[in-house]
């Protein structure tokens, strides 16, 4: 994979779509890992998911991994402020 | 008494006379009617009845309640009409739209240049975001396209989804013609140097967060505004569509607001 190594000084070109939907699948391959070991950020799994996290790795540039990995942790907390706060109107409606 | 009062008094003399004089005239001409008109009229008694007979003649009753009438109508008509007028104010779009969008002239991905004049004519889809962008905009660009499908079906080629570039540090003119053989062939890529790309950003009220200084050769992400900006053949500022509008609801949208162009315009694009 040539467009995301950035050894080289030339700036490379953007992602194509059969990268960008390579990019995606691996990285859904690596959470459902994450998710299969109870790992919610990126990089606290150890070796558990070192096969799909290389593969992550080489399909995505750091930026998209820094990205969807913050987001997966970001999604998660809204995950659980939502289950919350539905929690809350129900108790609040059910005191009515 | 002394000369002041008398001289009053004599000026005052005349007024009275004549108005003795009047009184006596009225009189006499009231008799021979009185006389004349029997039945109803004997009845009717004294100077007062005579003197409201004498004003209200049928042709002035008659006047008194066509202006009546014509006045009512009238009025009726003035508010009905003021109500018609405030409820097209309500409708039009042209009241309280927002000031979305200005002047600028950026490049195309054809390496043409392309200024605000261009959008004009046509029916405006107005993106912003970059080539690097991870999820977002190939989404949202997808939405366009899909949107734009389904439109040109319809009304034919009427629409310009234009995407511009917040990430001019990266995003060349080569750049963005590879990246757009991936989305609809319509879609035309703009870019250009950091300060027009900022004031562009600035006048359609778009956030972004590429610092002047960025280096092309680094990865990284902008942050950015991510709202599909509908623009009507005049250049104003329609609708704003976000992440959560799906490609359906767009093109309802602006079915409706092309069907509401033409009635208010009288023209078609």
């Amino acid at each position: 994979m040539g467009w995301f190594s950035r050894s080289s000084a030339e700036q490379s070109p953007a992602a194509t779509r059969q990268d960008r939907q390579k990019c995606w699948e691996s990285r859904d391959q690596y959470f459902e890992c994450l998710d299969g070991v109870g790992v919610l950020t990126a990089g606290e799994e150890g070796t558990a998911c070192t096969k799909s996290k290389f593969q992550y790795e080489k399909s995505c540039a750091k930026s998209w991994i820094d990205y969807f990995n913050k987001r997966r942790v970001l999604a998660e907390k809204q995950k659980d402020m939502l289950a919350q706060s539905q929690l809350q109107t129900q108790e609040v409606k059910r005191k009515l | 008494m002394s000369k002041l009062s008398s001289t009053y008094f004599r000026s005052l003399r005349p007024y009275f006379t004549g108005r003795s004089i009047q009184c006596q005239r009225q009189s006499i001409c009231m008799r021979p009617k009185t006389v004349t008109a029997p039945g109803r009229r004997c009845f009717t008694s004294g100077a007062r009845d005579r003197a409201a007979v004498g004003v209200f003649t049928p042709t002035a009753a008659a006047l008194f309640v066509a202006t009546g009438v014509g006045l009512f109508y009238y009025f009726r008509y003035e508010k009905q009409k003021l109500l018609e007028q405030r409820q097209k104010e309500l409708e039009s779009r042209s009241v309280g739209r927002a000031h979305v969008g200005g002047p600028f002239t950026l490049t195309t991905h054809e390496n043409k240049p392309f200024s605000d004049q261009d959008l004009l004519g046509k029916w405006n889809f107005v993106y912003f975001g970059f080539t690097n962008c991870p999820d977002i905009c190939p989404a949202e660009l997808d939405k366009i396209g899909s949107v734009m499908t389904s439109l040109e079906q319809d009304y034919g080629t009427i629409f310009q989804p234009v995407f511009i570039s917040v990430d001019p540090a990266r995003d060349s003119v080569s750049q963005m013609k590879t990246y757009l053989t991936d989305f609809h062939p319509h879609i035309i890529g703009l870019t250009g140097d950091y300060a027009t790309v900022k004031t562009t950003c600035k006048a359609y009220r778009v956030y972004f967060s590429t610092p002047p200084d960025a280096d092309p050769k680094d990865d990284y992400l902008v942050d950015h505004s991510i709202y599909v900006y509908l623009m009507d053949p005049n250049g104003q500022f329609v609708e704003a569509f976000g992440q959560s509008s799906t490609p359906d609801e767009v093109v309802e949208r602006v079915k409706k607001e092309i069907s509401e162009f033409e009635k208010e315009t009288g023209r078609k694009v």
